[in-house]
This record gives C-alpha cells, sequence and structure tokens, in this order.
C-alpha cells in the first residue's frame, strides 16, 4: 500500500467539561478509502472539523505527508491540500451561476487573477475540470436547476480541482438517491486511482460495502474498532458502533392498552408498499429507517403537512384527514419536528414563551395573555426535565443543544395529546439531555399513542417498547424490545437481509 | 455656484458691517437694538436659482439692518410648514416672513403667528388675514409684458405653445395675462399645452415639450412663464435642432438663464423678471416697517422689468450683478422704504 | 462588571441620550423647553408616528411595507376628492379612506403570501402604482375647492369642518388650545399597537412568524392570515396619516408627504434600540419618532439647516442600528 497522506495521532479536544475527543490516532493512506462510522455524538464532525480547521486540538498532532499540519482556517487547510466536503452541500455551491462559473470559482478569487472575467478561457478550463471528473454537464446550466446529485458532483469536483491530496466527504449520499449514489461512488474510486487518501463519514451499509478499504468505528469520543482486510467485518463494525449500550437499556416494555392510531393501507409514495400500523395506549413505537425510508413522509402526513396517496387513518375508531397543522393539532395530534433551528425554536423568544407558544390560547383571557401562568407552566415543565437555565425567561438561544430540545419537547407535553410525534428527538442533544427526555417520555406515555422517529437503532432501543424498520417507504421489520435480535434488526435495517419475507 | 459664495460672503461682511454700525441712532425701537430683535423665515419652496437668489436678498437686507435671522425651510410639506409657523412662535421671533406655501394650510399657522402677538408678512402666498401684508410681484405683469414682447416681435398672429401648471399661484396669475392675450389676437392660437412640476422640473418640462414640438411642428412662440420651464422648452428645442425657427417668452431670471439666453442661436429671446432678491429685500423691509410700527400696505408689490436677449447681448452682461449695474430699476425696487433702513451695500 | 454596563447601555442608553439631548436643548436654545414647545415636538410626529407603527406590525412578521407613503398620500387625495368634488359627508370620506387603506394592506399581503413576491418588491411596486393612481382622477392636479374640473365645472364641495376637526382642534392642557387632536389619535394609536404586540396572544405569534415563520407554522399558526393581517394594519394605520395630513392641509396637496416613508421607517428602525428590544416595538417606535422630533425642532431652534438636519438624523439611525446589531448579539453572545 502507497504512504501515509494524514496521520492524526493522540489528538484531543474539549468543549468546556466534555471531552469530545479523547486520544484520536487514525491515519489516511494514499489510494485509500477509509470510512469513518459513528452514532450521533460519537466525535465524528468534531474530528473532521479539527481536520478541516475548523477547530483548534487541545492535544496530539496531525502530521499532512510527514509533515506538521497545523491550519488556521478552513482556506488554509484547502491551500495546503486537505479538502472538505460538508453534509450541506449548498455551502459547496453557489446556486445563481452556472457549472462552469462555480467549477472556476476557487481560481476567480485567487489574488492575480485579474480584474475581468476571461469567459472564453474560463469555460475551457472548467470543461477539462469536469472531464478529469467524469462529470457530464451542461457548463451553462445553472446549478440552482440540477439535481442534488449533481451540484454534489459539482462541489466535489471544484474542491478536486485543487489537486488535493487527502479529501474528506461527510454524508455525502444523505440526500442522494441510489443511481445518483452509484455515479458518485465511480468518482471516487476514480479518484482513488489518483492516489488521493479519502476519508469517508456514513452509516450506511450499502456505501460502506461499496468503497470502503477500512472501517474505522468511533464511540464516545475514541475509536472503538479497526476493521480491514480482504473482507470487511461490517456486522461487527456496527455493533462496535452501537457498543456496550445496546444492552445497558432498562425499558419496562408496555404493550399498551386500546389502540388510539390505527394506519391503514397507506400508501406514502407514488409506487410503494402501502403500510399498516397500529398504535396503543401507552405505547411507544419508534419507526427507524434511513434517509428516504418514508418515516418523515409518515410524520408529515399524520401531523397534516401532506397528504396520502391512498388508504385511511383513524384516531380512537374515527376517520382522521388532517388538512393542516391547524387540524391536526384540534384532533390532538402534536409533532416535534426534526432540525429544531429551522423548524421548531423561535430565536428571538424566551424559554416561557418558546414552550408555550403551541398553546397561547389556553394561557390567554379573550385575547390578553396572562403572562404568570405562562411562566408558572414553564417553570413545572422546566422542573419536570431538568432543563438547566436561570428563570424561564432566559433566551432560548443561551441554552445548549440538549436543554433547547426539552423545551420543544415540553412544548407538546404542555396539554394532553391522543398522538404524539417526536421526529429525531434527539439530533444535536448531548447524551445527558437524551436520557431526560427519554426518560420523560416513556413516564408520560400513558394516555396517548406515542410514535418516534429516529434514523440510530441505538437511540431506539433506548426510549421504544417496539421497533418498527422502514425502508423505502414500506415497513420491513417489526421487533419488541427486551427481545431484540439484534442482527435481525439491524440487516432490516441496513438492508443486508437476503429479501426474505421481511412484512411484520 | 459662484454666485451663492458670493452671496454669503456678502452676507457675512454685511453681518459684520451690521454689527458694528447699524445700530443706527434714529431707528425706532426695537430696530435701535437690532441684536435683541429676530425674524423667521418660513419657507415652503427653496430648490432653485430664485428661491437661492430670494433668500439671499433676505439675509443680505437682514444683515444690513441687524437683526437675527432664522430659515427654516419645509421643503415642499406644507404640513411641516405649518409646524415651522408654530416653532418660530416657541421661539419667540419678532417677526415672520412665510414664502410661498398653500393657503389651506398656512391660514391657520398664520393667524396663532399674529395672536401670538408677532409681525407676519407673507411673499406669494395668501393667507387670508388682513393684519398680513402681502408681498408680491406682479405675476399678471410679468405675463403680460412678456407676451406684449412675442407680439412686438413675432407679429399678432401666431402658434403658440404654452407651458402651465394649474393651481401654483403665480402661475395662475400669469396665466390671466395669456388668457387675455389670446382673447384679444384671434390670430395667435395655442397648438398644444404642456407643464409639470415634477423635478427636476426643466428636465421633465424639456420632455414634455420635445413631444409637443415634433407633434405640431408649426409652432414658432413658445410661452414657458417660469424660467425652469423655460429652460426645459429651450433644451427640447436644441435637442430637436429647431432653435433658430422659433422663439421663446418667459419670466424670471438667473444667472444660469443669462447665459442659456445669450448662447449663439438661443429661442430664449425674452423674458421678464423682478429680482428675486430684491423681492427678498423688500419683504424683510416690510416686516421691519411692521415692526417699528408703521404700515407698509395691504400689499406690497415689486414690479418687474423686461429683459431681452439684444439687450443682454449689447451690453454683455454675463450674470446678476452686470444685470443689476446695467439695469438700475433690477438691482432696487423702491417700494417699502424709510429713511432709517439702511440698504445692503452695493 | 463590563458585562453589567454593557447591558445597562443597551437597555437604557437609548433612553439616557433622549433625555440628555432635551436638557441640553433646553439650556441651548430658549424656548425649547416648555408645553408649548412640546406639543409641537409632538405634532411635528404625530404623523410619521403613526405610519411608523404600521409599518412596526410588518417588520415583527418578518416583513417590511414600502407603501406606507403612498398609501398616506392616496388617502390624503381620496379624502379630498370626496369631500371636494363627490361632496360626500365627513363619515363616508374617512370610511373611504380607511377602506383604501385596508384593501391596499391586503393586496399587498396577497401578492406576498399567494404569488411569492418578496416583500420589499410587492410594497415598492405598490408605491409606485399609488403615486401614479392617485393623480389620475385630478390629472395631477392637487384638490382644493373652487379649482376647474377637467369637465370645466367648479368643484364645490368643501372640507366638512367635522373632518378639518380631526386635523386641527386643540384641546385645552395645561394652556388653552394646546394639544392637537393628531397627537391624540397618535398616543392611542401607540398604545393600541403596544398592548397588541406585546400582550396579546395574536401578536405574540406575529413576532413568532417574525423570528422562525417555519417553526411558527408547525405549532399550528395561521402564517399567512397574520402576515395579510400585518400589512392591513399597516395599510389602516398609514391611511389615517392620510387623513390627519388632508385635514391639516385642508387641501388636496399632491407635494406633501413626500417624506412620510423615510421619516417614518427611520422611526420603527431606531426603536429597535429603545430599551434594548432589538426587535420592532411599538414602544420603541413611539420613542423613536419623538427623538427623530425632539431632534429635528431642538436643530431647527440652534438655527442648523435642513440638510444638517437629514445628516443627523442619518447618524442616529445608524448608530441605533449598531445599538441594535451589534451590542445586543454580543451581550447574549449569539452573533450571527
Amino acid at each position: 500500500m502507497a504512504g501515509d497522506a494524514l496521520k492524526v495521532s493522540g489528538l484531543k479536544k474539549s468543549f468546556g467539561k466534555n471531552h469530545v475527543l479523547r486520544e484520536i490516532d487514525l491515519t489516511l493512506s494514499e489510494g485509500s478509502v477509509t470510512v469513518l462510522m459513528g452514532a450521533n455524538g460519537a466525535g465524528k464532525s468534531t474530528l473532521v472539523k479539527v481536520i478541516c480547521g475548523h477547530h483548534r486540538a487541545d492535544g496530539g498532532s496531525v502530521t499532512l505527508a510527514g509533515e506538521a499540519f497545523t491550519p488556521v482556517d478552513a482556506a488554509d487547510a484547502i491551500d495546503k491540500g486537505v479538502v472538505t466536503v460538508h453534509q450541506s452541500i449548498d455551502d459547496g455551491v453557489i446556486p445563481d451561476l452556472d457549472v462552469a462559473n462555480n467549477l472556476m470559482l476557487d481560481r476567480l478569487v485567487e489574488p492575480g487573477h485579474g480584474l475581468f472575467v476571461r469567459e472564453r478561457h474560463l469555460r475551457a478550463e472548467a470543461a477539462k475540470v469536469a472531464a478529469a471528473m467524469g462529470i457530464h454537464v451542461d457548463l451553462r446550466a445553472r446549478v440552482s436547476d440540477m439535481s442534488v446529485a449533481d451540484r454534489q458532483m459539482i462541489a466535489i469536483a471544484r474542491a478536486m480541482a485543487r489537486a488535493p491530496r487527502v479529501l474528506i466527504l461527510d454524508e455525502p449520499t444523505s440526500s442522494l438517491s441510489a443511481a445518483e449514489a452509484d455515479r458518485l461512488f465511480a468518482l471516487i474510486d476514480r479518484l482513488r486511482g489518483q492516489g488521493v487518501a479519502v476519508l469517508y463519514i456514513s452509516h450506511r451499509m450499502s456505501d460502506i460495502r461499496r468503497i470502503a478499504d477500512r472501517i474505522v468505528v468511533m464511540r464516545d469520543g475514541a475509536i472503538s474498532g479497526v476493521f480491514e482486510g480482504a473482507t470487511l467485518d461490517y456486522e461487527a463494525a456496527v455493533t462496535a458502533m452501537l457498543g456496550h449500550r445496546m444492552t445497558d437499556v432498562d425499558v419496562t416494555v408496555q404493550s399498551g392498552t386500546e389502540p388510539i392510531l390505527e394506519v391503514s393501507n397507506l400508501s406514502l409514495f407514488n409506487r410503494s408498499q402501502p403500510i399498516d400500523l397500529t398504535v396503543r395506549d401507552g405505547e411507544v413505537v419508534a419507526l427507524v429507517g434511513l434517509l428516504g425510508s418514508g418515516k418523515s413522509r409518515l410524520a408529515e402526513i399524520l401531523f397534516g403537512l401532506s397528504q396520502p396517496r391512498c388508504g385511511d387513518i383513524r384516531l380512537k375508531g374515527q376517520l382522521y384527514a388532517p388538512r393542516s397543522v391547524r387540524d391536526a393539532i384540534a384532533r390532538g395530534v402534536f409533532m416535534s419536528p426534526k432540525d429544531r433551528g429551522s423548524n421548531a425554536v423561535v430565536p428571538s423568544f424566551d424559554i416561557a414563551n418558546n414552550m408555550t407558544i403551541p398553546f397561547l390560547g389556553s394561557f390567554s383571557t379573550g385575547s390578553m395573555l396572562k403572562t404568570g401562568r405562562q411562566r408558572a407552566c414553564a417553570r413545572e415543565m422546566v422542573d419536570g426535565l431538568g432543563i438547566v437555565c436561570q428563570s424561564t425567561g432566559d433566551d432560548i438561544g443561551t441554552l445548549s443543544g440538549g436543554n433547547q430540545q426539552k423545551v420543544m419537547i415540553a412544548r407538546w407535553l404542555l396539554e394532553p395529546a391522543t398522538v404524539l410525534l417526536l421526529d429525531e428527538p434527539f439530533q444535536g442533544v448531548d447524551i445527558g439531555a437524551r436520557r431526560d427526555i427519554g426518560h420523560q417520555i416513556r413516564a408520560s406515555a400513558a394516555g396517548r399513542a406515542t410514535l418516534v422517529f429516529l434514523a440510530e437503532i441505538d437511540e431506539a432501543l433506548e426510549i421504544a417498547d417496539r421497533i418498527v424498520v422502514m425502508s423505502e417507504g414500506a415497513i420491513v421489520g417489526e421487533h419488541i424490545n427486551g427481545q431484540v435480535d439484534l442482527t435481525a434488526l439491524v440487516a432490516d435495517f441496513t438492508g443486508t437481509a437476503p429479501a426474505t419475507g421481511v412484512s411484520p | 455656484m459662484l454666485r451663492r459664495h458670493f452671496m454669503a460672503l456678502a452676507g457675512v461682511a454685511g453681518f459684520a458691517l451690521g454689527a458694528g454700525t447699524a445700530a443706527a441712532q434714529d431707528a425706532p425701537a426695537p430696530l435701535d437694538n437690532p441684536g435683541d430683535v429676530t425674524i423667521a423665515l418660513v419657507r415652503y419652496l427653496s430648490t432653485g436659482d430664485f428661491f437661492q437668489a430670494y433668500l439671499s436678498g433676505v439675509e443680505t437686507q437682514a444683515a444690513a439692518l441687524g437683526v437675527n435671522l432664522r430659515v427654516l425651510d419645509s421643503r415642499q410639506d406644507a404640513a411641516l410648514q405649518a409646524d415651522m409657523v408654530d416653532q418660530a412662535i416657541a421661539l419667540g421671533v419678532d417677526g415672520i416672513i412665510i414664502q410661498h406655501g398653500l393657503t389651506e394650510s398656512m391660514r391657520d399657522a398664520a393667524q396663532r403667528a399674529v395672536d401670538a402677538g408677532i409681525k407676519v408678512v407673507a411673499f406669494d402666498v395668501n393667507v387670508e388675514n388682513e393684519a398680513i401684508p402681502q408681498i408680491e410681484q406682479s405675476d399678471y405683469l410679468l405675463g403680460k409684458m412678456a407676451l406684449d414682447q412675442a407680439i412686438s416681435d413675432n407679429g399678432d398672429s401666431f402658434a403658440a405653445g404654452y407651458v402651465y401648471v394649474p393651481g401654483i399661484a403665480p402661475l395662475d396669475r400669469r396665466h390671466v395675462a395669456w388668457e387675455e392675450i389670446k382673447e384679444a389676437n384671434s390670430g395667435i392660437s395655442e397648438e398644444a399645452r404642456i407643464g409639470t412640476l415634477d423635478n427636476p422640473i426643466a428636465n421633465a418640462n424639456a420632455n414634455q415639450a420635445r413631444a409637443a414640438l415634433q407633434a405640431n411642428p408649426n409652432i414658432s412662440v413658445f410661452f414657458a412663464p417660469y424660467n425652469e420651464f423655460a429652460k426645459g422648452v429651450k433644451i427640447a428645442a436644441d435637442e430637436l435642432g429647431i432653435s433658430g425657427d422659433m422663439s421663446i417668452y418667459s419670466a424670471d431670471i438667473s444667472t444660469a438663464d443669462i447665459a442659456l439666453m445669450r448662447e449663439a442661436g438661443s429661442a430664449w429671446k425674452a423674458t421678464v423678471a423682478t429680482n428675486p432678491a430684491v423681492v427678498g429685500e423688500v419683504s424683510v423691509r416690510a416686516l421691519a416697517l411692521m415692526l417699528a410700527g408703521e404700515d407698509p400696505g395691504a400689499s406690497v408689490i415689486v414690479p418687474p422689468t423686461l429683459i431681452t436677449q439684444s439687450f443682454l447681448n449689447e451690453n454683455d452682461i454675463r450674470n446678476m450683478e452686470d444685470l443689476g449695474e446695467k439695469m438700475p430699476q433690477f438691482q432696487h425696487a423702491d417700494v417699502a422704504m424709510a429713511d432709517w433702513i439702511r440698504l445692503p451695500e452695493r | 462588571m463590563s458585562n453589567r454596563l454593557l447591558d445597562f447601555a443597551i437597555r437604557y442608553g437609548f433612553l439616557i441620550l433622549l433625555v440628555g439631548l432635551i436638557v441640553y436643548f433646553s439650556l441651548a436654545a430658549p424656548g425649547f423647553f416648555g408645553p408649548l414647545s412640546a406639543a409641537f415636538v409632538l405634532q411635528s410626529v404625530a404623523i410619521t408616528g403613526i405610519l411608523a407603527l404600521g409599518v412596526t406590525c410588518t417588520l415583527v412578521v418578518g416583513g417590511f411595507d414600502l407603501s406606507i407613503g403612498a398609501v398616506a398620500t392616496s388617502a390624503l387625495m381620496l379624502a379630498a376628492y370626496s369631500m371636494v368634488i363627490l361632496e360626500h359627508p365627513t363619515v363616508v370620506a374617512v370610511g373611504l379612506c380607511l377602506g383604501m387603506g385596508a384593501l391596499v394592506g391586503l393586496i399587498n399581503g396577497l401578492l406576498i403570501v399567494k404569488f411569492r413576491v418578496p416583500d420589499l418588491l410587492a410594497t415598492l411596486g405598490m408605491m409606485f402604482l399609488l403615486i401614479g393612481l392617485q393623480r389620475i382622477p385630478t390629472q395631477g392636479n392637487s384638490i382644493a375647492t373652487g379649482m376647474t374640473l377637467p369637465g370645466g365645472t367648479v368643484a364645490e364641495g368643501t372640507f366638512s369642518a367635522a373632518f378639518l376637526w380631526l386635523g386641527r382642534h386643540r384641546f385645552d392642557v395645561m394652556i388653552e388650545r394646546l394639544l392637537p387632536m393628531p397627537v391624540v389619535i397618535f398616543v392611542a394609536i401607540a398604545v393600541l399597537i403596544w398592548l397588541f404586540l406585546g400582550f396579546t396572544r395574536h401578536g405574540r405569534l406575529m413576532y413568532a412568524i417574525g423570528s422562525n415563520a417555519r417553526a411558527a407554522g408547525l405549532v399550528g399558526t395561521p402564517v399567512n392570515r397574520y402576515k395579510i393581517a400585518a400589512y392591513m394594519i399597516s395599510g389602516v394605520t398609514a391611511s389615517i396619516g392620510g387623513i390627519l395630513l388632508a385635514a391639516r392641509l385642508g387641501r388636496g396637496d399632491i407635494a406633501s408627504g413626500n417624506n412620510l416613508l423615510l421619516d417614518s421607517v427611520a422611526a420603527a428602525l431606531i426603536g429597535f434600540a429603545v430599551l434594548g428590544a432589538a426587535r420592532p416595538n411599538a414602544f420603541g417606535t413611539a420613542m423613536g419618532a419623538l427623538f427623530v422630533g425632539i431632534l429635528l425642532q431642538g436643530m431647527t431652534m440652534m438655527n442648523a439647516p435642513y440638510y444638517t438636519q437629514d445628516f443627523v438624523k442619518g447618524a442616529v439611525l445608524v448608530a441605533a442600528l449598531v445599538f441594535t446589531f451589534y451590542l445586543s448579539s454580543r451581550r447574549t453572545g449569539t452573533g450571527h
């Protein structure tokens, strides 16, 4: 195998008391793809951010081709040959410019480029870069008109135009279709052939199978497993990722009483298999699946944000077909959405107002708000969920991610729900807050049906009575917590199982 | 621009002079002690050569008298102008000159000032108050004299263009002269009527005039009874290359206008003007008379002067100062005078 | 310690500046301090203040209304047209103007919400449209009793005494005929909007929309309806401003109201800085309007020419925005 391109040894990083990286050792070799796996909060992103110059390490060293590598910022890292393509690709492209300009953008900002854009020259150069990358698109097309995969390709091609030695891809396929992902893999193969060291962050099994030369697994800020050789042991890698926590959970499984939510023959997408699902009073059901598995779609339909193709939903036996969020809330169906930053948090409000916003009507006489009652109720929730703050009048922005998420969940616990939908409630939440939230959801579960939508199996094992696995708009497996066959669950989840009868 | 500097200098110089010597022994109270007297000029219109010259006249005459002057400029905001009269009242000024404005908005404000014991004169706005003398340039005469010149130049039969914006008092009064002339001379036909007060006025009118002249190539005389209008018509005539075939008659004048009239082949043949600086001086003198307890009369009219292109060329007049020297009746108007009133230094 | 000082400066700096200004002008400009002068300051800010309160509502939902100045002048012309040419009674004229304001607000709102036109562009378009529209019925002329109409007839109607009362009446407070009616209306609207935005659930939801419209929608807020309502409030307050202007002028003057838009927007933006709110709020807007009014009155009394006043107005605005966006973000430590 060729030499080591990037070598990380003893890398340490903490945020306050939170040790995010503890002595990480990692080597990336030329012409090889290293896959980095790890559950949410394992420290993958922090590691990438340290390598690409976004954060400073607290200890340890990074060397690039044998020389010390300490970039002052992202631009410096790129200059030295370490290029990162982040998860949100729109950071990597400028949607309103055409492909050629996007590919050549870095040239345009170079000092000494000259005042005027030499259009013809620019397009010729861009065509060269595109050809080298195997990208076949109209160079005059505007990036905003292109598919996500094409944009991703362009972002990577742009990065490659700098001829880097190390390329870091952070969950690049998270928004790609299978066909689009294939094109990306072809590109990665090509780069590997050119001797680039690739660090590929993902926990999508199909990706990993396709491209990995080596798998490195992180857990709790440390490397918990390295797998390499002719045949990679994926199951062992997944187990290393989930770790001992799999057996650590103490969930007293409830089977629920009366059925509250009954979904029958519901078709999520045009050609997907219809699904049937029943959730009972007091039961917490986790719906797990990769991105694009249809779980977000199901949540949207239940919350009145989109309409199903066909099939019907019943709430306590009554037909339920919400046309809007207001309809859903009126029927007692509440949802805490994913991506709280863009979907839930009202940044200019304090804790009390953020918490009480869905039910301001019951906090007012006529139209006038009863601020005292708002504060009192918020106070109760703050105590119940252990939200760390000075007072309910604190700005939401002063809270940590976990505490913000607690406020977002508390919002929907203020009034009794018939069905409570929680979409990725543990996104960007530290382990402590995650336990608090899980505990509160389970403790208050009686009297409603609770559905939790998750992309991580270990999170599901922590909170759910029952785990329903979704894939491509259909339900492909169902497991009762406490008696889970982990191998079968992982197989359902990652789609590694042979296409046996997976309908529940 | 140069002229404005000059005027400002003159104002400062006059003020310095006034502070030293203008406490004329024989001036009646309260002007025997002019440093304690404050007058306010409350303006509605302020952009344009005319209004700048008017202001300079007010400044120089106030400086010559030695009184303090406050200038409150509402910039064509009628409600603000009324507020400014109130401000002046609050300031405790002794006299107010209201310069232009709308009757409806200024009537009450002017009455409040009179009620507060302040002496008020009004220039070019009728505030319907017997206690307030009107300073006027005779707009009717301005129009009449310009049109008489047009007839003596072009005969009593021609196709005419006309610039008019109704509802503006001085233009309405000039309009009366136009209607009379048309009545009296059946050979004069109004082929096109344009007019706008959109800023910049000259430019906006040029656009309209160009269209009118293209549509009516037979127009040989354009009556544009306001110098910004005349500028606009001249721009249009120049752009169409028909300056040689037509004549513009207007009212009002400024240094810039003199240059335009004297351009080779300029269509701008004559204008009739009252020196706005003189009007400014007269406004201050009328107010001074009132402060001293004398009566300037219900209406103070500043007579206009005819200025032709040929007169300007023959005397090689380049600016307003030249014009004042060569045409003494333009430099000074013998109205609202008293022995004790010190005139601005010439 | 320095944090507490910064906090104090952000919270009260603006009000302290306001008091300081009053003290300074009182000493420097004789005649500045007193009920008469105060009434004039209030009078001069009443109409822009009313417009600014409307803009505040659109700012709260994260929008912006550039059409308020044009709505006000349109209401001015409509009132004049209604009373002088159509000879309507006061109630009809006032009703027409308020209805026009609400309608323009509704159209603005629909353009923004339904047709997805960005707010600045939608209201800019509306502004031009209204500036033209208001002059069409009179062919660009001002409207006054006795004017000749395009048909050759003479307008016989007059502004009724009741209508003029709205703009000109002065209540006896301390001094006879001191407090003008527009000031009373300004204060009343300010209190109403202050209560509405700050203390009702509707106001709270509007702030939520302005801060994160998606999140507000996902808790069941009818986002579009509130946005349209905000533009309608803005339209109605602007038309009230226009009515008061018409009543003060007693004439449909086409040149009036040129500065209304910029002055009222400035007042609303300066209001961000009051009490360290760092967001649009009715109290701040009223204080912002007052601040500008006091500054201009004082400078006028100090004999400063109008262009220096514009300069100072701009400087105050920039300073207020720095207060709002820089210092406040430093305080919470959540820089953008």
